[in-house]
């Protein structure tokens, strides 16, 4: 225990971060072809909804207009839709350990700037939604990525169930009702293109419960007719060991005269993770987790609508319980480290934009995390503390109801408290961008 | 400045004002109410070449208390008589009138809806004219002009009940129908002068009190297009003017 | 002091006045807003445009493929309006429309909008027709509060559905499938179906007895559906549409 394993284990999480591809988010030219809409009236700048849109996701992707159901759609239109990035992209990482000869292990090491460049797409992402009937929506979402796939969404949901539209329910893999959602993100770099504090564990926690990500489970939520109250309620199976997590989320939208539409909410995310695994013959049976402990998130969240401006601002606190913040099974209490803790922390970012028109928006964002307390006392305080900025511009050249284009350029850079591996220095990311988001 | 003042200018402001109008607006018609002695006509005859299209009978059974027309009604695209003579063609001056403005009579033109069909089928009339439309049948009708150019308006008729209809804008012309009984067609023409005649059965029309001028006349027929030509009418003349409508 | 005071007032008067006679299509008016075509003309670019056309004509790139077809502002017809037919909707009945949407058509509800933003679109969309400008608003039709149904007031608008023919076009049980309907065409010359009173699907600018009252009373322009205030009188049209009321019934 000590210092050398936390660092390693943030060292880890970093890399994760750092080289896992960020998941696109969703913009739908089939439902612009199924309408007849343009891209604009669902999204200030797409992928980013404005009130019309998220309230036609609210329906269940539905206008309520009675031409809803497929039986009114021509034979040949398909629900489906793709979405590919292809861009350069050049990574660096300010501090990593490298090898003072390059081959030989035995000359020792040093902190050193490593970069790399090129083309790269960020995997396809095929999404296929709609109503399979009136008030019975639906979402598939096969994710490609390399030669690997995934199902990164799938789900049914059964809208406006005894006739009310404060009663749906969602079954299946799909994203939570994210007070800012993940799919709102204009940005795509590895750096910017997510939002930390949905995915933040501390270093040597072991919970790993996360906002961000598709989880699997069971959500019911509800709007008025013009979207301004909105709740959600889910309940999630987390890890697949019997395990239960909740998440609620609740909005008030209000208008501020010559200002426009404001929207305000709270959220939290509670539940249980296991500790230790019944075991078979000493390794774990799957899906065998014991020794539940319980972490929680929790906070809150506002978007402004200025004119052309909006900004995002977001408020989290998170704490684990002791022993999976110190990745110790609850049935070995004497194992916990001097001075341990549930770790807890508190996180928020501000994302700005000005959307010129819908083909021209810019992008500016903050984000920071700073642990509160620690898991135990070894731990420095600062560790796992981040800051994050990004700034970029979405240019759309085409924009119709078949299709879209939008060239992205953006610079994102992260800084890791003490994440350095041999200096114990603060460490920094970043990514620069440039290339084409093409949804069809 | 003292009220008293202001007052007195307001008051001149507005004598001017109406003078100014009713002197112009006098000076503008009176351009209209030609000397008679000093004006011609123009007469002649809109004759088809060829064999006419066939008409159809129209099948009225969707309603048996369109029986009065029932029996004879036929469609009305080409009426042609066996001279040739062709009717329904509504014969205007479209040019050399520069801008002069005319009042609509005070007379009512009628259109009327009479064994399930418009009589007559082209009714011609002036901007602001009113036009009664009558139900002479034993059935309920909807009168429902579709102009380009003027407010268009769909009015439920039943048998007696009177109805008046205006327009504002010239328009040559504006289809007329009925949507209970679709094979009901008709056309209103609109002018904004009093130069217009629409051909009877024999085909003729005459164009009287043109103040002498060069003037471009205008025959229009509702399927076979328009045809114009150009004529200068001296105090007292009546030229003659011939169009023939080819299929 | 009163006379610099009279006089400022007079001069302001006319102004407004002026501004009034010469802007009052450029502008529109819902309750206490106000309507300005300068940011309409900005959200129509964003929402409307792909179905109405640059030019407000209903030829938007999606057209060829929307049945209704979207509407033609350049004429100035509307189908649901408070006002008699031939005459210019009122702003309310236009902020009416982009709110509650057409059902059955490809227009949505835009009831997600703000309200300001709603009005700045009323405004923009009266700037495609020079009719606001050059006609004078009318006042919209009377309607007077419904008598209680009964089987008397249902018999009359049964005789009357017959004498006024609505059989023709609608059916004798209200189908929509009388012997005049398959030769329906709009007036734009696109074929269009009389709305069958027993599916019980909602109707296109309301859905309560007064909507289906004013649509009688108003006809919705542009459509074959009359106007019937030439014919009957505001008793005969609540007999008429508690009748249609029995008609919508037999489909729940």
């Amino acid at each position: 225990m000590g210092d050398g394993r936390m660092k390693k284990a943030g060292r880890l999480l970093l890399l994760a971060i750092v080289f896992a591809s960020v998941r696109p988010a969703l913009a739908i030219p089939a439902f612009a072809r199924k309408y007849g809409l343009p891209c604009s009236a669902c999204h200030t700048s797409w992928p980013m909804l404005n009130n019309f849109g998220q309230t036609f996701k609210d329906n269940g992707y539905q206008l309520g207009n009675g031409r809803d159901a497929p039986i009114y759609q021509q034979p040949e239109y398909w629900p489906i839709t793709f979405r590919v990035t292809p861009q350069w992209h050049r990574e660096s990482n300010d501090r990593v350990a490298v090898d003072k000869v390059a081959g030989s292990a035995a000359s020792g090491q040093v902190e050193a700037s490593v970069a790399s460049s090129g083309f790269d797409t960020s995997g396809i992402d095929i999404l296929s939604g709609g109503t399979l009937s009136n008030n019975i929506s639906f979402l598939v979402q096969p994710f490609i990525n390399s030669g690997s796939s995934s199902i990164a969404q799938a789900w049914v949901r059964f809208d406006n169930l005894a006739r009310t539209r404060w009663l749906n329910v969602k079954l299946g893999e799909f994203e939570l009702d994210e007070p800012i959602s993940q799919e709102r993100n204009l940005l795509l770099s590895n750096t910017g293109g997510s939002y930390y504090n949905y995915f933040f564990t501390p270093p040597g926690d072991r919970s790993f419960a996360v906002l961000g990500g598709n989880q699997l489970g069971l959500e019911i939520s509800g709007h008025s007719e013009n979207d301004y109250s909105r709740y959600s309620m889910a309940l999630l199976s987390t890890f697949p060991s019997h395990t239960y997590s909740g998440y609620a989320n609740f909005t008030q939208s209000f208008e501020l005269p010559k200002l426009g539409l404001q929207r305000i909410g709270v959220y939290g995310y509670l539940g249980e993770a296991p500790t230790y695994s019944q075991t078979s013959g000493g390794a774990p049976i799957p899906g065998a987790g014991l020794g539940n402990r319980s972490f929680y998130r929790a906070g809150a969240y506002g978007m402004w609508y200025v004119g052309k401006f909006d900004f995002d601002t977001f408020y989290l606190h998170g704490q684990d319980n002791v022993f999976l913040g110190n990745s110790v099974p609850a049935n070995q209490p004497s194992a916990l480290p001097p001075g341990a803790a549930g770790p807890a922390w508190n996180g928020g970012f501000i994302e700005a934009h000005y959307t010129y028109n819908p083909r021209f928006v810019l992008i500016g964002k903050y984000e920071l995390i700073r642990m509160s307390r620690q898991a135990n006392s070894e731990i420095r305080s600062d560790l796992g503390n981040l800051d994050n900025w990004a700034v970029g511009y979405r240019w759309y050249p085409i924009m119709n109801p078949r299709g879209g284009l939008a060239w992205v350029q953006e610079y994102s850079r992260l800084l890791n408290a003490g994440a350095a591996p041999l200096s114990g220095r603060d460490d920094a990311t970043s990514s620069l961008l440039m290339g084409f988001d093409f949804d069809f | 400045m003292k009220i008293k003042d202001m007052k007195t200018r307001c008051v001149w402001l507005a004598v001017v004002v109406v003078s100014a109008t009713l002197t112009c607006g006098r000076w503008l018609t009176s351009a209209a109410a030609a000397d008679t002695s000093s004006s011609g006509s123009v007469t002649g005859m809109v004759k088809f070449d060829g064999n006419p299209p066939k008409a159809s009978r129209i099948d009225m059974s969707s309603d048996p208390n369109c029986k009065s027309g029932a029996s004879t009604a036929m469609t009305e695209d080409v009426v042609a008589g066996a001279n040739g003579s062709l009717e329904n063609v509504v014969v205007f001056v479209a040019d050399g009138l520069e801008g002069r403005t005319f009042q609509p009579p005070a007379q009512p033109a009628v259109l009327e809806q009479k064994g399930c069909s418009y009589r007559p089928h082209v009714v011609a009339i002036q901007a602001n004219q009113k036009l009664n439309v009558v139900n002479s049948d034993a059935t309920t009708h909807n009168i429902h002009p579709m102009p380009a150019n003027n407010r268009e308006s769909n009015m439920i008729q039943p048998p007696g009940v009177p109805l008046d209809l205006t327009f504002a804008r010239e328009e040559i012309a504006i289809p007329v129908k009925c949507n209970v009984h679709p094979w009901m067609r008709g056309y209103i023409a609109v002018f904004k002068h009093p130069y217009f005649a629409v051909t009877g059965k024999d085909g003729g029309f005459e164009l009287k009190d043109l103040p002498p001028g060069t003037y471009t006349i205008t025959a229009w027929h509702g399927k076979l297009g328009t045809q114009s030509q150009k004529v200068t009418v001296g105090a007292g003349q009546n030229p003659k003017l011939d169009f023939v409508f080819k299929q | 002091m009163h006379r610099m005071a009279n006089k400022t007032n007079l001069t302001m008067a006319f102004i407004l006045l002026f501004c009034a006679l010469t802007s009052h299509a450029q502008q529109s008016h819902i309750g206490h807003l106000v309507g300005n075509a300068k940011h309409g003309k900005a959200l129509y670019q964003r929402y409307c445009i792909f179905c109405h056309g640059a030019q407000g004509d209903g030829n938007g790139d999606s057209a060829p493929y929307l049945d209704p077809k979207p509407r033609d502002f350049t004429k100035a017809t509307f189908k649901c309006r408070s006002t008699p037919s031939g005459d210019l909707p009122l702003d309310s009945d236009l902020y009416d429309t982009i709110t509650r949407g057409v059902h059955a058509s490809g227009m949505p509800s835009w009831r997600p909008l703000l309200r300001q933003d709603r009005t700045d679109l009323v405004a923009y969309i009266k700037t495609f027709s020079p009719r606001f400008q050059e006609e004078q608003p009318v006042a919209p039709i009377q309607i007077p509060s419904e008598p209680p149904t009964s089987p008397d007031s249902v018999k009359r608008g049964g005789q009357l559905f017959q004498s006024m023919n609505c059989g023709l076009c609608h059916g004798k049980e209200g189908r929509g499938n009388g012997p005049s309907a398959a030769s329906l065409t709009d007036t734009r010359g696109y074929p269009i179906r009389p709305f069958d009173l027993t599916s019980g699907t909602r109707l296109k600018c309301g859905d309560s007895d007064t909507g289906i009252f004013r649509d009688l009373t108003t006809g919705l322009d542009g459509t074959p559906m009359p106007s019937f205030a030439s014919a009957l009188k505001p008793d005969q049209i609540w007999d008429l549409v508690h009748y249609v009321a029995t008609l919508r019934a037999a489909s729940k």
